[in-house]
């Protein structure tokens, strides 16, 4: 058991939520795809295990942990079961409190650009998956 | 960052367009110039109809650029927006054929910009845009879905990219702007 009080596995039915910054990031039918791409730091997407409700609740992990210095857009709410099936893993990554990684992308040191398009691919898949939750 | 390039002077648009109105030439002479007027005048409105949404287009790119243009703009580790991305985005928008729709723009923590078709969430074209001129782009159609890598040369669109845009985009559709 976690600090959250959540499992320290991540489980297929749960719901994961990719705050958005920016209003470009997702339009009237979507979540955008380069949403859930990796941060090259770390080659990760940073989530947090949080559905769509209490949105007071999703609203304020996301104003505490992505809005800081952001206006906060929304949310793109994604099942770990979807992420799973882009080929990709999900795990549990405390602190802060809820939060994960989206972990497993394809890495090609010497071919950044397929390396892109790989990881595109699976962002598109997942994104196809996301329920868009606008603020 | 973002230019106005003119395509036409609007005095010299008005100035052809009262000549093209008049319809009361007489002369085989005037008569031909009076219809080469009036092409050049329907031309030049049909130009400045595609220039004013690739500019608008332009416009978006360049105010993404700017709101993105520092590290962390996602709230996290975010690279800010690659220059020259910004440069390949605005030559590959501006190399898009006419009746091509249009792209939207979304940053990438990379620093690149997406650029992205979207018909629906299931039917959709997504090509990166970084600080090479290879292009990695990816698309789903249904149950169809895959990736790919094209050199882009600053000019023409990738024929291959330009035909999966073609196919998951289509033409006319509603939310997507034509070029």
């Amino acid at each position: 058991m976690l600090a959250s009080g959540l499992l320290d596995i991540v489980a297929d039915v749960e719901d994961l939520a990719r705050f958005l910054t920016s209003s470009s990031q997702f339009n009237s039918q979507m979540a955008k795809p380069s949403v859930f791409l990796p941060t090259p730091s770390d080659r990760e997407t940073s989530v947090f295990r949080h559905g769509s409700e209490p949105r007071d609740v999703l609203w304020t992990i996301g104003d505490e942990h992505a809005g800081r210095n952001r206006t906060l857009h929304g949310a793109a709410i994604i099942k770990t079961s979807d992420v799973r099936s882009a080929l990709l893993q999900v795990i549990a990554s405390e602190p802060p409190p809820r939060h994960a990684s989206i972990t497993g992308w394809p890495w090609l040191d010497n071919d950044p650009e397929l390396q892109k398009a790989q990881q595109k691919e699976r962002a598109v898949l997942i994104a196809s998956k996301a329920i868009l939750v606008r603020r | 960052m973002h230019r106005i390039v003119p395509v036409v002077g609007l005095s010299g648009h008005l100035a052809l367009q009262a000549i093209a109105g008049g319809g009361s030439a007489i002369s085989p002479e005037a008569n031909a110039v009076h219809k080469a007027v009036t092409e050049v005048v329907e031309l030049t409105e049909r130009s400045l109809v595609l220039f004013g949404k690739k500019a608008s287009a332009l416009s978006q790119l360049a105010e993404l650029a700017a709101e993105c243009a520092q590290q962390g703009w996602d709230g996290d580790t975010a690279a800010g927006i690659n220059p020259n991305a910004v440069l390949y985005a605005e030559h590959f928008v501006r190399a898009l054929p006419e009746g091509i729709p249009l792209p939207e723009f979304t940053p990438e923590p990379d620093g690149s910009i997406s650029l992205d078709w979207i018909r629906s969430p299931n039917r959709l074209f997504s090509l990166s845009v970084g600080n090479s001129n290879r292009l990695a782009y990816a698309w789903l159609d249904g149950a169809d879905k895959g990736h790919g890598v094209a050199r882009f040369d600053g000019q023409t669109i990738p024929p291959r990219v330009l035909e999966d845009i073609k196919g998951i985009a289509g033409q006319g559709h509603v939310g997507l702007r034509a070029a």
